[in-house]
């Protein structure tokens, strides 16, 4: 799907599906099974293995203190590979095309531009804790919750100092609020079917299931 | 005890690295502009390039350890007391020869991108490594620190010391020079022999060697003997 708009807005309300119901997460997860790339995606983004073992230990959290576990982790599931295949398909200056035309060139210029320094600062991120395990892995420090913690603090404190540095130097340009910015769309072949589907997947999970199914 | 290179490289687009070379014992100085590909083929030596082709092999080197242009993603410790002892250091002589005894308290990321260059170099020059790869190790550095690493190096006699750098003034006794020319590793020689060939050659050298004094390495003291002979 390359329209952003229609990107993010099927993201959104397939996201919203799955978070709510079993069923919608079973519609939005037989839908991002058919409309994109599946698998290659989970293989291609490193940050989908780590959110999945971060929502697993919560999962086993509420499963043990009396809460659906169970239901929660494939929930939180189908929205972590729904998020994954957003951010595949992004193209730098998108999330500005987005903002601005849906808010525009004050407000939306302002929410786009943050959509993408953030995006653009997730790459450095990854970039950077490649660097400090290699660096931790030739001191000797093994993975675990001993690596993580100072890959964390440098990982926080690179990003705030980054956004500082980003902050002064809008700042220093003259940079006060909003922006011109001409929004340009490019249009897929399965935008529009594949839009209308991810419609007809939330509208099956409103459906009380014995609408769909006979129960005895 | 060798690192030798077999066609090593990556391709990234139009933009592309290849690398063919042994590496002995002593100090190997590899020059190349920004850009080049200097970090890359650190990287790609030392094993961090997934993507990377050819191949690297290293005989009888048991340790190694790459530093980083950015000391930041080297810090473990909670203070500067804490980073040392980290490398396995006593922190307080090896502070005391870095001028920065009066801040092991605190947290390193506090402390300037120069102040965090020194203690990470005194760390990991503190250590003896089978290969030890610098990668700009004299960016964020002054001259007269500049000038201290330098000497450390001229007397490492152990082991495989590889220093990627763009610098033009202060460098330490090299055995060998390497250049990084339109994405190929080029080994230019030893010195004094190889300086008339090596194209990276910083002004003063190339100056002394057009008077007719060739400098015996690249060290200070070289270039000062050279130039006080015209």
């Amino acid at each position: 799907m390359r329209d952003i708009r229609l990107r993010t807005g099927t993201a959104m309300l397939l996201s919203i599906t799955a978070f709510f119901s079993i069923v919608g997460a079973a519609a939005a997860l037989f839908w991002w099974l058919i409309f994109t790339p599946n698998i290659r995606l989970v293989r291609k983004n490193r940050l989908v293995l780590p959110s999945l073992i971060l929502v697993g230990f919560f999962s086993i959290a509420l499963e043990l203190t009396g809460g659906d576990g169970g239901s929660y982790f494939f929930r939180m599931l189908v929205v972590i590979l729904i998020a994954s295949w957003l951010l595949a398909g992004q193209v730098r200056g998108e999330f500005l095309d987005l903002g601005c035309w849906l808010l525009g060139p004050r407000h939306g210029f302002e929410l786009g531009l943050l959509a993408e320094m953030a995006l653009q600062n997730l790459d450095t991120l990854l970039t950077d804790f490649d660097r400090i395990r290699a660096a931790e892995r030739m001191k000797g420090i093994r993975s675990g919750l001993k690596s993580i913690v100072p890959a964390g603090r440098i990982l926080l404190h690179g990003a705030l100092k980054r956004a500082e540095d980003t902050a002064e130097l809008l700042a220093v340009r003259g940079y006060v609020h909003g922006g011109t910015w001409v929004p340009e769309f490019k249009e897929g072949p399965l935008d529009i079917p594949a839009a209308f589907f991810a419609i007809c997947a939330a509208f099956i999970s409103l459906l009380p299931v014995s609408a769909l199914f006979i129960l005895y | 005890m060798k690192l030798v290179l077999d066609h090593a490289g990556v391709r990234r687009g139009p933009w592309s690295l290849s690398a063919n070379g042994t590496f002995t014992n002593g100090v190997h100085l590899i020059s190349g502009d920004v850009g080049s590909g200097k970090s890359t083929l650190a990287q790609i030596m030392i094993g961090l390039l997934p993507d990377s082709t050819g191949t690297v092999e290293k005989e009888a080197i048991r340790a190694e350890m790459i530093s980083f242009q950015f000391p930041e993603y080297h810090i473990t410790g909670t203070t500067v007391r804490e980073e040392c002892e980290s490398w396995g250091l006593d922190p307080f002589p090896l502070l005391a020869t870095i001028g920065l005894s009066q801040k092991h308290t605190e947290d390193p990321l506090r402390l300037s991108r120069g102040e965090l260059k020194r203690l990470h170099l005194a760390c990991i020059l503190s250590r003896n490594y089978d290969l030890l790869i610098l990668d700009e190790p004299f960016s964020s550095l002054d001259v007269f620190e500049k000038q201290r690493i330098c000497a450390i190096l001229s007397g490492k006699t152990d082991g495989i010391t590889i220093l990627f750098t763009h610098e033009q003034s202060v460098f330490p006794r090299s055995d060998y020079i390497w250049e990084i020319q339109d994405g190929q590793l080029h080994l230019c020689g030893s010195p004094p022999e190889c300086l008339a060939r090596w194209e990276h050659a910083p002004p003063v050298i190339k100056a002394l060697i057009e008077r007719g004094k060739t400098p015996e390495n690249i060290s200070q003291e070289d270039l000062e003997a050279a130039a006080c002979a015209i």
